[in-house]
């Protein structure tokens, strides 16, 4: 019985096509790997055949896929014919430390719950307020504020048979010093967590110290590696400090970074964790060859010890 | 002796769309590079689209609002110093759509976002000393279709509300000094003959850029089109197509991407079967001396691209000599 089952994070960008009926003759048009990279068929059917049974979309994927396919439903029918799961959608939920737009940041909410729900998915993975530069730094006011529109949210989703997960970037208003006392002000009923195994471990949080502390809160994991743990609150805090001016990446494939995977799987297994787990490759050139990369160390490393 | 201005359009970089490498388009670091490889292939002008979604999730590195050039040089006129290091002197237009807010079944929600961020563009235009705005003058037809079924072309109601924003627009850009520039589209929910009327009722501040591989697609003939309308063309775009006809896809949700059979609809200038030549001909002879802008949209390799336009370029000018 496999307690764990693995998706992907849809790091795709906008796919023109549902699926490519001429595929020779498009591959002839310029003999480049264009046709590789531009349906939903074959991109999903590339997943499947890794072991990645699921997909979580992002609000910025909908302006092309709802008017693609017709409907969130129909991309779901889509998914499914090609044995993958919707398993949910990326949220952020913008200026929610800001007393004053409680009202619109709830809606917001509510409306990415009605959406995740049209897909048939389980999961919002939330970031909780805007970028550090620009907000931060938080007063215990403002934290208690986005606690407050996460529970009401989270209330919300509940009801709708959808779990939300905190889901904290490196750069986020919520960040190393604030980030547990944000947690412990949600509440756990309606309120989970996502761990996004670079990010809170660029933020300054030791993975495995988080994992073992929080699992009881612990609905998913945005999985990928990083060699740049610790960062300063100069990089944090910077503008727009994910995507470097240089073309630095700060996530690797599983096993290319610092991160301890085989000790977070033995937690793991600890805590008998069920669910999905999702992996992701933002930042990689090549989604596939990542992908790939990375489902060989889940194989070879990480199976092993807990599947 | 040649009086147009060429430039190459930044649109031929594909943000949007998945292929291996994309990562690298997010970053600063390729842009400022390929200022210098445009120079280096004897363009000394770009045109760039305008596109809100990179002042969205610190994607700033895209030289394509407001919010990155000044997260990313300070202001536009250090933006401008740092292109004319780089070998690039002037920015032609800015290029706006408002695909992006086509997003729900409220028309108002779209006409009011494309208010609000084309006001911006026209901001970005003013600031960097741009001649033009290039509007598309609605978002794609099938986008919008999606969202409201009874939508037809020429839609009179959406008309209306059409030119009540292009006014709006147009008074904003007179005061800026930029011209608007109204783009003809085979994906439009504007026809071809509205939007050349909406133009003509217009006051002069307002123009056509007039765009070669749209004009192929929609059915148009470009020498007739140019004759009839010379004294209205503000901005040419010159793209090409190998394809005369559109009707299968241009109502597609995405008109670029032809739904039952995948083609690349737009080729590098040049490698298509418009004939540039007799439309550039046919410009000369309308007395057209304004700028040209190279359109390498869907270009699989911005590199080749770059350099297929520089032959066009060379070829074209002793066309055009001999004309």
């Amino acid at each position: 019985m496999q307690n764990i089952h693995y998706a992907y994070m849809n790091h795709w960008k906008n796919i023109p096509y549902k699926s490519i009926a001429n595929f020779r003759e498009f591959y002839y048009q310029d003999k480049s790997n264009t046709a590789y990279y531009s349906d939903w068929d074959n991109l999903l059917k590339y997943q499947k055949a890794l072991g990645f049974d699921g997909i979580e979309v992002a609000p910025w994927d909908l302006a092309d896929i709802l008017p693609l396919f017709g409907s969130a439903d129909a991309f779901r029918q889509f998914a499914q014919e090609r044995g993958v799961a919707i398993t949910g959608m990326f949220h952020g939920a913008h200026a929610s430390h800001d007393k004053a737009k409680f009202d619109e940041v709830l809606q917001a909410g509510k409306q990415a719950v009605d959406t995740i729900a049209g897909f048939g998915g389980t999961q919002m993975n939330t970031c909780p307020t805007d970028n550090y530069c620009g907000i931060g730094p938080l007063s215990r006011e403002e934290v208690a504020q986005c606690a407050n529109v996460m529970n009401e949210i989270g209330r919300y989703a509940t009801d709708h048979g959808i779990k939300l997960g905190l889901h904290n970037e490196f750069f986020c208003g919520i960040n190393l010093s604030d980030h547990r006392e944000f947690i412990e002000l949600t509440d756990p009923r309606f309120v989970h967590y996502c761990i996004d195994t670079a990010q809170i471990s660029i933020m300054g949080e030791d993975l495995l110290d988080f994992y073992d502390t929080y699992a009881e809160r612990i609905s998913g994991f945005h999985l990928k590696d990083t060699a740049d743990i610790n960062q300063p609150d100069s990089v944090r805090f910077s503008r727009d400090p994910e995507i470097q001016d240089d073309g630095k990446r700060w996530f690797w494939e599983l096993g290319q970074g610092v991160l301890d995977f085989p000790a977070l799987y033995e937690l793991l297994k600890k805590h008998q964790y069920k669910g999905w787990i999702t992996l992701e490759t933002d930042g990689s050139p090549d989604y596939l060859a990542s992908m790939a990369m990375c489902r060989y160390y889940i194989d070879k490393e990480l199976n092993p010890i807990y599947r | 002796m040649s009086a147009f201005h060429y430039a190459i359009s930044l649109d031929m970089i594909n943000r949007h769309y998945s292929e291996p490498n994309r990562n690298r388009y997010e970053s600063k670091y390729y842009w400022e590079e390929l200022y210098t490889l445009i120079a280096a292939a004897g363009f000394n002008r770009i045109e760039i689209p305008y596109e809100p979604v990179w002042q969205f999730g610190g994607r700033s590195g895209v030289p394509m609002t407001q919010y990155s050039i000044n997260t990313k040089y300070g202001d536009a006129k250090q933006y401008k110093a740092f292109l004319a290091d780089a070998g690039i002197d002037a920015v032609s237009a800015i290029s706006f759509d408002a695909n992006l807010f086509v997003r729900n079944n409220q028309l108002g929600f779209y006409f009011g976002a494309s208010g609000h961020f084309a006001s911006q563009a026209i901001e970005f235009a003013e600031e960097l000393e741009a001649e033009c705005l290039v509007l598309s003058p609605t978002a794609y037809a099938g986008r919008l279709q999606h969202y409201h079924p009874n939508l037809n072309v020429d839609d009179a109601s959406f008309i209306e509300q059409t030119r009540e924003l292009i006014s709006n627009l147009a008074s904003k850009a007179k005061a800026a000094g930029v011209k608007l520039a109204l783009r003809p589209e085979y994906w439009s929910l504007l026809s071809i003959e509205t939007l050349t009327h909406l133009v003509a009722e217009s006051d002069n501040h307002v123009g056509i850029a007039l765009n070669t591989a749209h004009l192929q697609l929609a059915g148009a003939d470009t020498t007739a089109f140019i004759a009839d309308n010379a004294a209205r063309i503000s901005y040419i775009q010159l793209a090409d197509t190998q394809l005369n006809d559109c009707a299968s896809f241009r109502h597609a949700a995405n008109p670029a991407f032809p739904p039952a059979q995948a083609t690349q609809v737009f080729s590098d200038v040049g490698c298509g079967e418009v004939p540039l030549t007799q439309a550039m001909q046919s410009l000369q002879q309308a007395g057209y001396n304004g700028q040209v802008s190279l359109c390498n949209h869907q270009t699989r390799d911005p590199m080749r691209a770059l350099l297929r336009n520089r032959r066009f370029v060379n070829q074209l000018a002793t066309q055009l000599t001999g004309a």
